[in-house]
């Protein structure tokens, strides 16, 4: 089994991003796969992309545009 | 007119910050890399060229290695003739071939070398800079300026009026987030330009004996809910941090919340007597053409352009003023004094919650209220005690730069804890026929305002519901200028049943460090003063003490010099309460009697002590 590398983004663990840490994953090639040095998560890039937009979850406000920052 | 003043800093940093770990991945190191180089440098021309097709200003911060390079010297010198912008000197990006060879080492962070190397770097870099340029820089910075390294700068190089000196809230969390190998350890300081004392980079001066002698800027202006709570480098006016928090729109590559971080900013000239502040820096690093993490060049681009792009609307709009670091540092000398304040009434912009906080910053005291805490303080820092806390190699502190903390109520528990012990929190209890009520569970909002020097919070009434009464409550919170002390004014407005009373319980558990991790409390000591003067010397021993009339309840922490008490407008009940191992910390209150319409006020003060 040849050593891991890089994807063609630099795809981070989704899974440690949700408890606020940024872990760099590396993809097994044989597999098809990213995985986390950290944690147990693996996964395709789809699985990435898609659980990418899951940890957007709360961010509630991310898209609505602010006019009044006080509530006077 | 409020004045909304940006400064747009680029460096050219030839070796930029991640290339190793991303760009160079599966190479061996080679420092010298020209393609490299030259990518380096073409990314410090693209941010040139959006910032001045924005018909915004720079200040070209000179990294050590871009000295070396004539491409990068001409560039800066041709943008200040055409542009206006300032030439000044980056202690950031100090990695080469040249720096290597000389002090060998692979250290690159200006603060952590010895006082010895700190000099010596200092003197090299600042005379290479007049070699090439042929004057000394007005500004200058790093991710943290040490008090001793600015002090020194000054001395020796008294051109220098302004540094990028801290960033706001880096510290244990960003440490983390980085899986523990990001040392950037500097939590504690303001988040917007202030005057720094000689003794502790954080702490501004209080008076013309302590100026430092330079105005200090932060890097970055960030977001003051999500940076305290979560990574900071996810939540600033920094447009590729905003795609690592992933706050962004993956299909249209949308990213209101930079929009609203920017316009929040702007929105705080209202508690600053018209003026507010903001700050992008971006290193080369961030708009690598391999990408960044999972968002590629275009997108990187795309967000820089837009952030200079909306920075150069609100300049054509007449609502920013551009002004390189040396103009801003003329402009805040003549516009400030000492002792006036920094506020920031800040709500949530990004998690869809109502959640708001106050934040104030003066020679004596950092404080953080939670509305959401019925107006409790959940952080507070003792400038009063101005830190001599010197940092680098061969001191105590190699890489911990942060002012230490009396309450951190994300590092010390605050109101919430797990089954036992307290966490470290300034808030008022209610007791009536055995029922207690916090009001840090009471969520509510405050309204700025400010009479002469004093600026005030006023928060909106809270309802106390006890089985067989209703209280309603108000809090007041008064910061003057100047007294080193916040006090705080409960009112009861209405009562359910007139003739009732209530206990009231006005208390402030602390301790003191700079990490999540406890301290050694001994030799910390716990008083009611006055005629029935009582005193605990901290053995963890779970003791507890009270003396009716005490003129104030205080604690002496001499590992961090400094004195905080509390005390009462009138008689009542002052406590002391030592911890335990499982709850290393101290409890310092007053408890009285409320009626109807009755109310009671107390006072914080911090002291240095030595």
């Amino acid at each position: 089994m040849a050593q891991a590398g890089k994807g063609k983004l630099n795809y981070r663990c989704p899974s440690c991003f949700m408890r606020d840490l940024d872990i760099d994953m590396f993809f097994d090639k044989d597999k098809g796969e990213y995985y986390c040095l950290r944690c147990q998560y693996t996964g395709t890039e789809e699985d990435v992309l898609a659980k990418n937009e899951m940890v957007r979850f709360r961010y509630r406000a991310m898209m609505k545009r602010f006019e009044k920052f006080d509530f006077d | 007119m409020d004045k909304f003043v940006v400064n747009i800093i680029h460096r050219p940093e030839m070796v930029p910050e991640y290339s190793a770990t991303v760009t160079g991945h599966g190479k061996e190191e080679d420092i010298g890399d020209k393609k490299l180089l030259t990518e380096s440098l073409d990314i410090f021309k693209t941010q040139q060229r959006l910032a001045h097709e924005n018909g915004l200003k720079v200040t070209i911060q000179m990294t050590y290695a871009s000295l070396f390079n004539d491409e990068a010297v001409a560039i800066a010198k041709a943008d200040h003739e055409k542009y206006g912008d300032e030439i000044a000197l980056s202690l950031l990006g100090l990695p080469c071939e040249q720096f290597r060879e000389k002090y060998k080492t692979k250290d690159f962070c200006i603060w952590m070398f010895s006082m010895e190397d700190k000099k010596a770097i200092v003197d090299d870099v600042f005379g290479k800079f007049h070699d090439t340029f042929g004057f000394y820089p007005e500004s200058t910075g790093s991710y943290y300026m040490d008090a001793d390294l600015t002090n020194y700068i000054k001395e020796k190089y008294p051109t220098v009026k302004c540094a990028v000196a801290t960033c706001w809230e880096e510290g244990p969390k960003a440490y983390h987030t980085c899986n523990n190998s990001w040392y950037t350890l500097f939590d504690g300081g303001p988040w917007a330009p202030w005057i720094p004392s000689k003794q502790n980079t954080h702490a501004p001066a209080a008076n013309e004996a302590e100026d430092s002698g330079i105005v200090a800027i932060p890097h970055l202006s960030r977001d003051l809910i999500a940076c305290y709570d979560g990574n900071g480098s996810n939540f600033g006016t920094h447009p590729q941090n905003v795609l690592r928090g992933m706050i962004y729109d993956t299909k249209t590559w949308e990213y209101p919340y930079l929009y609203n971080l920017i316009d929040q900013y702007r929105d705080l000239a209202k508690y600053n007597n018209g003026y507010a502040y903001n700050m992008m820096f971006v290193g080369p690093g961030w708009m690598n053409k391999m990408g960044r993490w999972e968002a590629p060049y275009e997108l990187l681009e795309k967000s820089y352009s837009d952030g200079c792009k909306y920075y150069g609307q609100l300049k054509k709009e007449g609502k920013l003023i551009d002004m390189t670091m040396s103009e801003f540092a003329d402009y805040y000398r003549k516009k400030k004094t000492y002792t006036e304040p920094e506020c920031a009434l800040w709500r949530d912009i990004l998690y869809g919650s109502d959640k708001q906080v106050f934040w104030y910053t003066d020679p004596y005291m950092r404080a953080c209220v939670n509305m959401d805490q019925g107006g409790a303080i959940v952080d507070l820092r003792p400038y009063a005690a101005k830190l001599e806390w010197p940092v680098g190699i061969g001191t105590k502190h190699v890489q911990d730069a942060s002012y230490p903390f009396l309450i951190q109520e994300k590092y010390r528990a605050g109101y919430f804890t797990h089954y036992a012990g307290e966490g470290t929190v300034r808030s008022a209890k209610l007791c009536h026929n055995g029922e207690e009520v916090d009001l840090c569970l009471c969520r509510t909002k405050a309204h700025f305002s400010q009479e002469g020097n004093t600026r005030i919070l006023t928060l909106d009434p809270v309802e106390i519901e006890f089985a067989d009464l209703t209280v309603k409550l108000q809090t007041i919170e008064y910061f003057e200028e100047g007294s080193s002390a916040i006090k705080i004014e409960r009112k009861v407005l209405e009562m359910s049943d007139p003739s009732a009373e209530v206990e009231l319980n006005e208390y402030m558990v602390a301790c003191y460090g700079t990490t999540e991790y406890p301290e050694d409390m001994t030799g910390i000591t716990l008083k009611c003063e006055g005629k029935d003067e009582k005193t605990i010397n901290y053995e963890y021993r779970c003791r507890e003490a009270e003396a009716f009339g005490a003129e104030a309840v205080s604690a002496v922490i001499p590992a961090i010099e400094t004195k905080v008490s509390l005390a009462a407008d009138k008689e009542a009940e002052g406590y002391i309460k030592e911890g335990y191992a499982f709850s290393p910390m101290f409890t310092l209150g007053y408890k009285t009697t409320l009626k109807d319409k009755g109310g009671f006020a107390t006072w914080l003060k911090l002291e240095k002590e030595n």
